[in-house]
């Protein structure tokens, strides 16, 4: 009865004093109880059960689930980049407008509009001073843009002057000839 | 030597005795001892924004979740600092990372707008600007700071990254290389396909199931480029299609962000005028 | 004592900070709604699939003779040889029908490889298969158009770069 008090005092001295080593031995000594019940063995889920098929299917399923992360919206805006978009844009408003403008010419006979050069003409020239080089310069500036860009576009595919210094220094060049230009072009 | 061990023990003794052993792995942690109260410095508080997104709530859209920082505390690189918020505030954030020093490329990310790795970007100074960080653009997200690079990979292996060549040399003994033959690899041999090139190209973003994307095409000019190998004429009939190499559009993200300072548009231009020229 | 402080997060909490760093402050991480992705994204990327085992290369795309590396070359070549016909108008104040007619087939074949990349690019055929089939027709119909009208135009008003330098000068 004694040994018995004394040997629940130490332990209970050891939870409080020292948690964890009791955690430990408890649990890596079975009680002898447990020895004779048959509960010593320890018994291991399996993480995966060994009944589903393929495993890689689980992936496959997780994957579907992914989100992409953000590109464009986050990435710093970099002359490489945001010139080589202008390129694209400038390229796409520039053969565009000419696209247009020529299937409309073609069809104008049909359609009954006039879409000849001297009602151009006429039509520009009745437009005030401001709005004629305002729409100059925006003619302007993506013909010269694209054209500029479109140089170093050929030097970059000779191989030379791909070095980042090179590149960001030839982008921002094209950016102010081309806005200089364009500016001379408009007020022509 | 006596007067060696007397310095080596004064070094000793001026450690402390006992340390947590938290303090003696976190190496993202300034040293206790070297932070000991100083009343003349200010903290140096920044925050960080960092993308995040848990797969095992996959309806919940990614957010970002910001994080504060003492500088003084932390070290300089922002490999650093994500340690630093692993061990002592959100254990839950993932991320990759090896060797943090620019050679195993686990810990590409965007920092700010810019694809690098984490162990050799420094933390900006500037407290008053917060840093984010997002995983590799326009990846598919594992978890948090983790894209899956599965696809790449398969990419590379797609390129057949490896010696083929037939012939034996006369004397039985190694394939010998000029001096200049060697130098061509120079600038490509370097590369560790981190992926931080391929990932900041919109061509790459668009159309990456099939353009390879800067990473991949440096390596692939590295075989094109080399001397030893034979295969140069199937290697090139391989990229001769409107996808793997000619979605290159000049953009130059590629060389702009790479970490270690290689150039895979000058490789792409090489590829463009071996392929033209045949 | 130590099942309690199992089972109980709190008294667990307590536990740990013992070992934590002092000035670890308190988790003030705080979560912000994500707003960097738009709400409504053009062409989506769709959802991840990978074809095959990791260890199988990625299928390598169909080569094609139109493609590659001679309509790279081919499409060097017209913008090259777009910089001087640029610059002619410019230098020479007027052009000769001829001339008129080079300038504008190149730049109609220049517009057609630009706008036929841009299809490539951001209408994929495995991403959106009949919209890029309908693009590259609907690309083919717009430029045959063009190169008709501008032979009208040629042919009955004064020529491209003759109007153009008459409008600009109005």
């Amino acid at each position: 009865m004694l040994s018995q008090k004394v040997a629940q005092q130490s332990l209970r001295r050891l939870a409080v004093q020292q948690p964890y080593a009791l955690r430990w031995s408890l649990m890596n000594s079975a009680s002898p109880a447990a020895v004779a019940l048959g509960r010593n063995i320890q018994t291991r889920h399996a993480a995966s059960s060994t009944n589903s098929s393929d495993p890689t299917k689980l992936l496959e399923k997780q994957r579907l689930n992914r989100p992409v992360s953000p590109h464009l919206t986050i990435y710093r805006p970099q002359i490489t980049w945001i010139g080589s978009s202008i390129h694209r844009v400038t390229g796409l408003m520039l053969s565009g407008s000419l696209y247009l403008y020529a299937t409309a010419y073609l069809a104008s006979p049909v359609l009954g509009w006039d879409l000849g050069s001297a009602s151009a003409v006429a039509a520009f020239a009745a437009l005030p001073v401001v709005a004629k080089v305002a729409l100059k310069a925006t003619l302007a500036l993506p013909f010269t843009y694209h054209c500029m860009n479109g140089v170093r576009h050929l030097i970059w595919d000779l191989g030379t002057g791909l070095t980042n210094p090179q590149v960001i220094k030839s982008g921002w060049t094209v950016v102010g000839l081309s806005t200089i230009s364009a500016l001379l072009l408009a007020f022509l | 030597m006596a007067a060696l061990r007397t310095t080596s023990r004064l070094f000793a003794s001026s450690k402390p005795l006992f340390r947590p052993a938290v303090f003696a792995r976190s190496y993202a942690t300034v040293d206790a001892v070297s932070q000991e109260p100083n009343p003349s410095e200010t903290p140096k508080i920044k925050t960080f924004q960092v993308y995040r997104w848990n797969p095992d709530q996959p309806t919940e859209k990614p957010k970002m979740q910001s994080y504060t920082l003492d500088l003084n505390k932390t070290g300089p690189m922002m490999l650093d600092a994500l340690i630093r918020i692993k061990n002592e505030m959100d254990p839950t954030l993932t991320f990759r990372r090896s060797c943090r020093e620019g050679i195993c490329g686990s810990c590409a990310m965007n920092i700010d707008g810019v694809n690098t790795l984490a162990c050799l970007c420094r933390i900006p100074t500037d407290t008053a600007k917060e840093s984010r960080i997002y995983p590799l653009p326009h990846t598919y997200v594992v978890k948090d700071l983790v894209p899956d690079l599965t696809y790449f990979y398969k990419q590379y292996k797609s390129i057949k990254p490896y010696l083929q060549r037939e012939t034996k040399t006369e004397d039985g003994l190694e394939y010998r290389q000029s001096p200049e033959e060697r130098k061509k690899l120079d600038g490509l041999y370097e590369c560790i396909l981190c992926a931080c090139c391929s990932t900041s190209c919109p061509s790459y973003w668009w159309n990456s199931e099939e353009y390879l994307g800067p990473a991949i095409l440096l390596q692939s000019y590295r075989w094109l480029a080399d001397s030893r190998d034979e295969k140069t004429a199937e290697r090139k009939a391989a990229l001769d299609n409107s996808m793997s190499v000619y979605r290159c559009h000049t953009i130059l993200n590629c060389s702009r962000t790479c970490p270690k300072g290689l150039n895979p548009a000058r490789a792409i231009a090489e590829i463009k005028k071996m392929m033209a020229s045949h | 004592m130590a099942s309690i402080a199992r089972q109980n997060p709190l008294l667990r909490q307590s536990c740990l900070s013992a070992f934590r760093a002092p000035w670890a402050t308190k988790n003030v991480a705080q979560a912000v709604a994500f707003h960097a992705s738009a709400k409504k994204q053009i062409l989506p990327p769709l959802p991840q699939s990978i074809q095959g085992t990791m260890n199988d290369p990625a299928p390598i795309p169909e080569s094609h003779p139109t493609e590659g590396s001679y309509h790279w070359t081919f499409e060097r070549l017209v913008s090259a040889s777009l910089v001087p016909l640029c610059i002619a108008p410019f230098a020479a104040g007027s052009m000769s029908p001829v001339m008129d007619a080079v300038i504008c087939s190149a730049i109609v074949v220049h517009s057609h490889i630009g706008f036929h990349a841009s299809i490539t690019d951001y209408f994929p055929t495995r991403r959106v298969p009949k919209t890029h089939t309908f693009m590259n027709w609907l690309l083919r119909a717009f430029t045959l158009g063009t190169a008709v009208g501008l032979y009208e135009f040629e042919t009955n008003d004064v020529g491209v770069t003759e109007a153009l330098r008459r409008v600009w000068k109005a």
